[in-house]
Parts: C-alpha cells; sequence; structure tokens
C-alpha cells in the first residue's frame, strides 16, 4: 500500500513538471507546426537564471519569475533569428528541426562556457517534509505542485477565454483562414513562443530543486516531454495535460517496483507499443493520410 | 524525373544512356582522385605530422560513409530517421564482442557485421517507416536510447563493464602489416570509401533513385504511378544500414575499441551538422560536410570550449540562410565564376536537391531534367 502510496505522489509531482515542459512543446507545434528540439536547452537556461538570481543572495520567490522571464526573452530571440525568417519557406519541416538543434547546441555551450561542468543545485523554497501514511512528502515537492497546478489551470483559461488565447488556437486550427480573418499572426506566433519558452523556463526551475543542474540536464526532461506530447496527441493541450500524469505516474511505478535504471527503457518500450498500436496519441486527431 | 514507372520492372541498361547523360560518371575527375589518393599516404609518411594526417584520411572516409548513408535517409527520402549512430553501434559492437570475447577471426565478425546492421535496421523501419515526420523521430531515438541503455547495463560481455569493448584485436593484414598499422588501414578504408560512395552514387541514378526523388518531389503523383513507398523506403533504410554497420565494424577494428560515448548527442549532432552543413540530399553534400566538419575539428583545436558553440550556430546559421547547404551554393557560385556552358551532369543533381529553393536557380536544374524524357 505504501509503495502505491509512494509511486502516485511520485508520479503526481513528475506529471506536473513534465506537463509545463510538455505543454510548450504541444503548443509550439499546433500553431507554428514547429518540433522545439530547443525546449531542453531552453529549460536549462530558465534554471541556470534563477540560480544566479539565488548566489547573489535573493530568495528563490524572486528566482522562479526571473526564470521565466530569461526564457521567455531566449524564446522571442528564437522567433526572431530563427522561426520569422524561416516561416513559409520549402523545406520548413525539416530546416526548422535542424535549426532549433543548432540552437540548443549553440545555448548548451554558452551555459557551459558561462557557468561550467560542476553540477549546481537550486535550494528548496521551503524545506522540510513530512510523512503522510508512510510516505515522505517534501514542502518543496508540494510547492511545485502547486505551481505547476496553477500555472496549467492559468494557461487552459488563458487559452479558452483571453482574446490572445483565442488567435492562438485560431492559429492552430487553421493558419490561412485565421490570418484572412485578422488574426496578427507573427505577433502570435511570437506570443507562443514566449508562453511555451516561458513554461519550459518554470519547468526549469522548479525540477533543478530536486534534481541537479548541469548544461546538459535538459535532454531527458525534454525526451519526456515529446513522449508526453506525442502520446497526448501532439498539438492538444487537454491530452497533454492527461498524458503528463499518466507518464509520470508509470515512471514513478517502474522506478518504486523495479529500480531506477528500468525507467527510462520502459518509457521508451511503452511509446513504441503506443506509436505502433496508436499513432495519433491519446486525444490527437489521426494525421490526413490520403496515400 | 525519368519514367517513374521504370522503378517496378525495367532495367537500367534499357534507358538510352545518351538521354541521361548523367548517368555516367565523370570518369577523369574519379580517376584523378584514385591516383591523387592512392600516392597521398605515402607522400605524408615522409613527414613528421604526415602520421597523424593519415589518421585523420581514415577518419575522414569512415564517418564521410555513415553520413552519406544517413543522408540517404534523412535527407534523400525524406525519414527523419535518428537510428543511425545505433546502427553504427550495432555494427561496431557485433565485431567487436565475437571478436574479442568469442575467439573469431575479425575478418569473419567484420564481414557479418553489415548483414547483422542491415537486419537490424530493418526491425527498426517496419515500425518507424508506417509513421511520419516527428513521430519517426520520436521512436527511431527511442530505439538509440534503448540500446544505449543495453550495452551500458547488459551482460559484461557487451557493456564491458560500462566502460565499452576495450582491446578489440586489429585486422590482421598478414603480409603487409609490414610497415606499420596505418598504411593498410588507409587502403582498406580508401577502399571502402570508394565501394560505398559508387553504390551510393549508382543508387541514386537508378530506377529506385528516380523513384525516391519522384515520392519526395510529388508524393500523390508517385503514388499513382504505382511506386511502392513502404518498400522503397525500407529498401533505403536497409541499404544504408548496410555501410553504415561496416563503417562501424572498421572503425572498432581500426580504433581497437568502441565505448558507450558513441552514444552521445553530440556525436549524432557532429554527423548531423555533417550533413546539413554540406547540403541535405545531395551527392556531394555529405562528403563536403565531413571534410568540412573533420577540419574544422582540428582547426579549432585551440578554442576547444568555443568550438561546441561555434557548432551549434553554425547548423543554425546554415539552416536559417541555406537551407540547401553549403554544396549547391558553392556549385552555383564555380559555375557563375567560370560562367561557361553548363555541365549536364551538375545541371541533372541541382534537381535533385531536397531543399533546393526555387528562387536561388534551381529551377531551372528540375525543369531541365523533367524535360528530358518528356
Amino acid at each position: 500500500m505504501s509503495e502505491l502510496l509512494q509511486a502516485s505522489w511520485g508520479g503526481v509531482l513528475a506529471g506536473s513538471v513534465y506537463g509545463l515542459m510538455a505543454i510548450g512543446l504541444t503548443l509550439i507545434w499546433g500553431a507554428v507546426r514547429l518540433l522545439n528540439l530547443a525546449h531542453g536547452a531552453l529549460y536549462v537556461a530558465g534554471a541556470y537564471a534563477a540560480w544566479t538570481v539565488i548566489n547573489i543572495g535573493l530568495p528563490l520567490a524572486v528566482g522562479i519569475p526571473v526564470a521565466v522571464l530569461a526564457a521567455g526573452i531566449l524564446g522571442y530571440g528564437m522567433h526572431v533569428t530563427v522561426i520569422r525568417p524561416m516561416l513559409g519557406r520549402p523545406g520548413w519541416d525539416s530546416a526548422s528541426i535542424i535549426a532549433t538543434v543548432g540552437v540548443a547546441i549553440a545555448l548548451q555551450a554558452a551555459t557551459l562556457l558561462v557557468f561550467g561542468p560542476r553540477v549546481k543545485q537550486i535550494p528548496a523554497v521551503i524545506p522540510g517534509s513530512t510523512v503522510v501514511s508512510s510516505v515522505r512528502i517534501s514542502y518543496q515537492g508540494l510547492v511545485i505542485v502547486l505551481v505547476a497546478v496553477v500555472s496549467l489551470v492559468a494557461l487552459f483559461l488563458y487559452l479558452r477565454s483571453s482574446r490572445q488565447g483565442m488567435a492562438i488556437r485560431a492559429i492552430s486550427q487553421h493558419m490561412d483562414a485565421a490570418a484572412l480573418m485578422g488574426v496578427p499572426v507573427h505577433r502570435t506566433y511570437a506570443l507562443v513562443m514566449i508562453i511555451s519558452a516561458g513554461l519550459a523556463g518554470l519547468a526549469g526551475v522548479l525540477l533543478s530543486s530536486v534534481l541537479f543542474l548541469s548544461p546538459t540536464s535538459g535532454f531527458t526532461p525534454m525526451i519526456i516531454a515529446l513522449l508526453v506530447t506525442i502520446f497526448g496527441g501532439l498539438g492538444s493541450v487537454k491530452g497533454t495535460i492527461v498524458a503528463a500524469y499518466l507518464i509520470g505516474i508509470l515512471e514513478s511505478s517502474v522506478q518504486v517496483y523495479l529500480g531506477g535504471a528500468w525507467a527510462l527503457p520502459v518509457l521508451f518500450l511503452f511509446i513504441i507499443f503506443m506509436l505502433i498500436v496508436r499513432p495519433s496519441g491519446l486525444f490527437g486527431v489521426p494525421e490526413a493520410q490520403r496515400l | 524525373m525519368t519514367t517513374p514507372d521504370s522503378t517496378t520492372s525495367t532495367p537500367v541498361d534499357s534507358i538510352d544512356s545518351a538521354a541521361a547523360p548523367w548517368r555516367s560518371p565523370k570518369w577523369t575527375a574519379v580517376s584523378s582522385f584514385g591516383v591523387f589518393a592512392l600516392i597521398l599516404p605515402l607522400v605524408l609518411l615522409r613527414f613528421g605530422a604526415g602520421t597523424f594526417m593519415v589518421h585523420l584520411l581514415i577518419t575522414f572516409f569512415l564517418w564521410s560513409v555513415v553520413a552519406q548513408s544517413w543522408n540517404l535517409v534523412l535527407g534523400v527520402s525524406g525519414i527523419y530517421s535518428f537510428a543511425q549512430i545505433a546502427l553504427f553501434a550495432v555494427g561496431g559492437w557485433f565485431t567487436g564482442v565475437l571478436s574479442m570475447s568469442y575467439g573469431w577471426n575479425p575478418w569473419l565478425s567484420l564481414a557479418l557485421a553489415p548483414i547483422v546492421t542491415t537486419v537490424a535496421a530493418l526491425i527498426i523501419g517496419l515500425p518507424s517507416l508506417r509513421l511520419r515526420g516527428v513521430y519517426v523521430v520520436l521512436l527511431t531515438l527511442a530505439f538509440h536510447e534503448l540500446l544505449r541503455n543495453y550495452v551500458t547495463n547488459g551482460p559484461r560481455v557487451i557493456s564491458g563493464g560500462g566502460y565499452g569493448l576495450i582491446g578489440v584485436p586489429r585486422l590482421d593484414f598478414g603480409p603487409f602489416s609490414g610497415f606499420s598499422h596505418l598504411v593498410p588501414s588507409y587502403y582498406l578504408a580508401l577502399g571502402f570509401f570508394v565501394v560505398a560512395t559508387f553504390s551510393i552514387w549508382w543508387v541514386f541514378q537508378s530506377p529506385i533513385g528516380v523513384a525516391f526523388a519522384a515520392l519526395r518531389d510529388s508524393e500523390g503523383y508517385a503514388v499513382g504511378r504505382g511506386i511502392d513507398q513502404f518498400r522503397i523506403k525500407l529498401f533505403l533504410f536497409g541499404f544504408s544500414a548496410f555501410f553504415t554497420g561496416l563503417a562501424g565494424g572498421l572503425m572498432t577494428h581500426y580504433l581497437g575499441s568502441i565505448s558507450q560515448s558513441i552514444f552521445a548527442f553530440s556525436v549524432l549532432i557532429n554527423v548531423l551538422a555533417m550533413i546539413v552543413i554540406g547540403g541535405w540530399g545531395s551527392f556531394g553534400g555529405p562528403i563536403l560536410g565531413t571534410a568540412l566538419l573533420l577540419g574544422l575539428q582540428e582547426g579549432l583545436r585551440d578554442l576547444s570550449d568555443f568550438r561546441t558553440l561555434v557548432l551549434g550556430l553554425a547548423l543554425a546559421s546554415v539552416a536559417v540562410l541555406a537551407p540547401s547547404g553549403l554544396w549547391p551554393k558553392m556549385r552555383d557560385g564555380f559555375r557563375n565564376f567560370l560562367d561557361e556552358s553548363p555541365d549536364v551532369e551538375d545541371e541533372s543533381e541541382e534537381g535533385r536537391d531536397l531543399l533546393a529553393d526555387p528562387g536561388d536557380g534551381s529551377e531551372h536544374g528540375r525543369g531541365a531534367q523533367s524535360a528530358a524524357p518528356g
């Protein structure tokens, strides 16, 4: 029983952070049809921004917004330098993936140059923990879940009812039609990039207070976020959130019952099986395949 | 594009070679390259730094084959497979384990390595090729990670306790091993490079090549003309794995070791950069890219930490500014500079560049080529 509780708590914790990462990926995919492989680098950049703020003596409560801001600025930079010049050109599909890989390498190398290869850790907001029926729950974990859930709900409401949120959804449904209705396409793309990068930065700070932080530590969360987006159905916000928690719980159950080394292999086997059986994911609309 | 239906049954030789002059290689260029490459190590080894240069050339031959075969999958047929390094490792590990731990003759295990790699590629390809685009990226990356996990945590014979295979027996060159290990290795790598490059060139020109060019340019039309997408893609996948596996095996025996670091993301990115910077989807691009990147790596050795930064920026800017890579740009520049009557071979190749920007004059090449059969 306690193992089950342990697994579910770990799953909720991991799922919340994966949700933040994956929502960013799925938003960009939905709006711009871009697979952003620099998402992991934005995660790392956010975490390092927060680390710098904490290092000069300010509390983490300041670090979190700084991380979101820093990652958001980088996201806007990516929009200006990479996405806007390439949009609508032939070969967008492949060239854009390669370009984001290039950005990822450059960002990772830059963090390595600035901060060095030594691992760092971001301190907890509230240290300590409590025991609920033999499961140790750290206060930091509760803070992470709280921040993540609040952000996800806020994002959901923003997408559903705000003017910009509707513009984002309109663009993901049909770009040309949205442009004809007067939706400012480029501004909306920039907005999506900023939101998505900011969420990656937020995930970076939150997860780095549980895991360690190094210039390469964004890779595994990004791969898992990719698994989550594809499992949930690319472009579907609701599917992504559900999938994030399912994947989180799956990962943490494997860790509890089989041991930590098995978590990633089992996830990968699971996703291979999933892609073969249902390639469009949980809530995804099957890709139009006329051929 | 010659007749797309030629893929199904018509053999190559039934097409009049006069109607398709790009089908025959430029023999003067090829033979002068051959003579140059044969003499090169004998000259280089007379200098102090020559040993290192020969080593670098061997590395170039092996990696450029990997880049070329990956380009065949990634650039030419548009399958976003990221499993190529995993396949390289399959070849390397297979021959390494058999020759080191089971006492097989390295030549025998090396000969089997490409076959095993091809089988592995077909196993990966069967599920992957039923999917499209991003899904293929994820699925192949999943295979990459699974394999990495297996060779790290698997049985000791394979993992080497987490250090990989160290002390793999080198190839025995018999009477030729007299001078040094380097010279026969050089000729072996050269021979492999020539055979692989020629085969890849042949695939580019063969009916299969025409078929995948058609699939890429207009999928609907190509399928309508009866091209079996799945079979062609699976063939390309297996074909490129064959040479990749052999390159992996040769590299393992040449270096005498292979470790888990081959699975590092940076290795994958390096080879990807070779293809993209060189010119993705073109025949000469990956070769140029491999030469450029290996040269860059050696040239920027002093910059050590900045090297990755430069690499990343180069990758991003090439993708943004010249998505078809440097090879087509260089060729166009060269031709404009000479301003002579354009060469037919180059003309035909240009139409085959995947990301050819219609704005930069490649439309002309494509038009000329499709006009040929009609």
